[in-house]
């Protein structure tokens, strides 16, 4: 769950020096949205996103070109001139968890990763978290995912576990979710099997309430949204 | 009335799943039983198995994956690669009778000798890909079959419709660069349901793209839902690909008395299933159809659904 372990690595830098047509094409090339700007033993002195050398150029470079007249005027423009030099960063022991807070305030697509000293390490991105999170909720592997409500009291999700695991069957992820009633809390196993049915047998009778999940997802829907009652068999 | 095969063998019964194990051969005895109860044995050409010829096995799975698989098996051990996927002594040597039996059945469509047919196997086949065992499915029956019509007959369009509640995964990767085979299934969703492919964006890929057509049904529908699916992504998909041979997965655990899902079909939605995809084997492929059982656990419904489904196909 820590940043190092799902951040990129070989990142595409640039200098304060890089022309702003060297890092749109450096951009355009490898198809990134974001280019760290280090000095010297990779110390991070700034960033620059594709926003910001939108924001540079003009509109019309990025799609029928310029004039040579215009290209001439632009080419002195340096990284140094529109780079963020207040960076977000953060270090690698940070978890996935913290990067994806820190993003969620912050608002950037990307957050350079830096040692104590300040030198690059690496950089995660949304997409790079999202890769982190979908492998967190197991959805990559095959599975069956259940809902059980359960009151909120100790050792419930250790019963569950316990039940779960003495059957044989590999847990993908377990999320727990606020239930309408606030003495209750929906638990959502995503299990490595198809053989779902004998797991459910047992666990109801231990005497846990199995939901549709997609009851609950209705449920957590306003009113108005909701669909209309269907009967039930 | 059509001449429809019927392929069934005693030994299907062989596999054995062990305790806590859904797929059991009782399901077969009670699909058996629901086509010799409604009198129809007698109308059927019954078929019985033989096993498959290693080449046709070789076309979808490779090699290092059919070499593991019988050594496992041999080795007598229960379980392979998966605890969903519970198995022993003889679980290899069915799983071949069940293709044998069904390129058998292809063959005699192909060749004239019958209209269509039904497959009653075990074990099932449309999670298995090509390197791997999933979901109680070790080769992947339905993919052998289209493989086999491919290229012993030279058929350019075959058409596979998957209605098991649970995502024919296998089916799809082994088809999905493939233009010459249409995979259309409607499953519980993928979010909630194993094995968690299947979602209404995967279309196929490369050459494939366009010829993998998903239906996913929310948890709680029913009928309706399924219906209007069919309607809407089948029905258009299968008037462009103009299929010359439909294939079905015939799952039969969408009904709403079997606990292995949570959608909610009624007996009678499974005829009309039925009744469309024979309808579209006659429009497009001159009737030529063969439904392979797949998934359906519920002891007590598979009679009446086998035997309906039976009943529809001699009734072309």
């Amino acid at each position: 769950m820590f940043v190092s372990r799902s951040m990129t690595r070989k990142v595409i830098t640039v200098n304060p020096e890089t022309t702003i047509f060297e890092a749109q094409e450096l951009m355009a090339a490898n198809r990134i949205r974001h280019l760290p700007v280090v000095v010297a033993d990779n110390t991070l002195v700034g960033i620059v996103t594709d926003r910001d050398l939108r924001s540079a150029l003009p509109y019309r470079y990025f799609k029928e070109g310029i004039s040579p007249a215009e290209t001439e005027s632009l080419k002195n423009l340096r990284v140094k001139d529109i780079m963020t030099q207040k960076v977000i960063t953060i270090p690698p022991a940070y978890t996935i968890q913290d990067a994806l807070m820190v993003i969620q305030n912050s608002r950037v697509g990307a957050l350079p990763v830096v040692d104590d000293v300040g030198r690059l390490q690496g950089i995660i991105s949304v997409r790079d978290l999202l890769r982190a999170f979908i492998n967190v909720l197991g959805i990559g592997q095959p599975g069956t995912l259940l809902c059980i409500l359960v009151e909120e009291k100790v050792g419930q999700l250790k019963r569950i576990v316990d039940a779960i695991t003495e059957m044989g069957v590999s847990f993908g992820s377990v999320l727990v979710a606020r239930y309408w009633d606030e003495n209750k809390r929906a638990v959502f196993p995503y299990l490595l099997t198809q053989n779902v049915a004998q797991v459910k047998k047992k666990l109801q009778a231990m005497g846990y309430e199995l939901l549709d999940p997609m009851q609950w997802y209705i449920d957590q829907l306003p009113e108005e949204e909701r669909p209309p009652e269907k009967p039930k068999s | 009335m059509k001449r429809t095969g019927f392929l069934y063998d005693d030994r299907f019964l062989l596999h054995k799943t062990g305790p806590y194990h859904p797929e059991v051969p009782e399901r077969l005895t009670a699909v058996f039983q629901g086509i010799e109860e409604g009198g129809l044995l007698d109308k059927l050409v019954r078929i019985a198995a033989s096993p498959a010829d290693m080449k046709w096995i070789h076309a979808v799975h490779a090699a290092d994956y059919i070499k593991r698989f019988e050594a496992t098996c041999r080795a007598n051990k229960q379980m392979f690669e998966s605890p969903d996927n519970q198995m022993c002594a003889d679980t290899y040597e069915v799983a071949l009778l069940a293709v044998g039996g069904i390129l058998e059945t292809a063959r005699r469509v192909m060749a004239g000798e019958l209209d269509n047919a039904f497959c009653a196997v075990r074990p099932p086949g449309h999670h298995a890909e090509t390197n791997q065992a999933m979901g109680f499915c070790y080769f992947n029956n339905i993919a052998v079959a289209a493989r086999y019509l491919q290229q012993e007959w030279g058929l350019h369009r075959v058409g596979i419709v998957d209605f098991d509640v649970h995502h024919g995964n296998g089916t799809q990767h082994i088809f999905e660069e493939d233009a010459g085979v249409y995979y259309y299934s409607i499953h519980q969703h993928p979010t909630f349901a194993y094995p968690g492919t299947g979602r209404e964006f995967e279309y196929g890929r490369g050459a494939g793209y366009g010829f993998t057509k998903n239906s996913p049904v929310l948890p709680g529908q029913g009928d309706e839902d399924w219906k209007r699916l069919i309607e809407r992504d089948l029905f258009p998909a299968f008037e462009g690909f103009k299929p010359e041979f439909i294939l079905v997965s015939a799952g039969f655990d969408a009904h709403r008395d079997d606990d292995m899902s949570d959608i909610q079909l009624s007996t009678e939605c499974y005829s009309w299933i039925m009744q469309q995809l024979v309808g579209m084997a006659n429009t497009y492929t001159g009737g030529r159809i063969i439904s392979v059982l797949e998934g359906g656990y519920s002891l007590r419904r598979l009679p009446e659904l086998a035997r309906n489904h039976v009943e529809i196909l001699l009734n072309g």
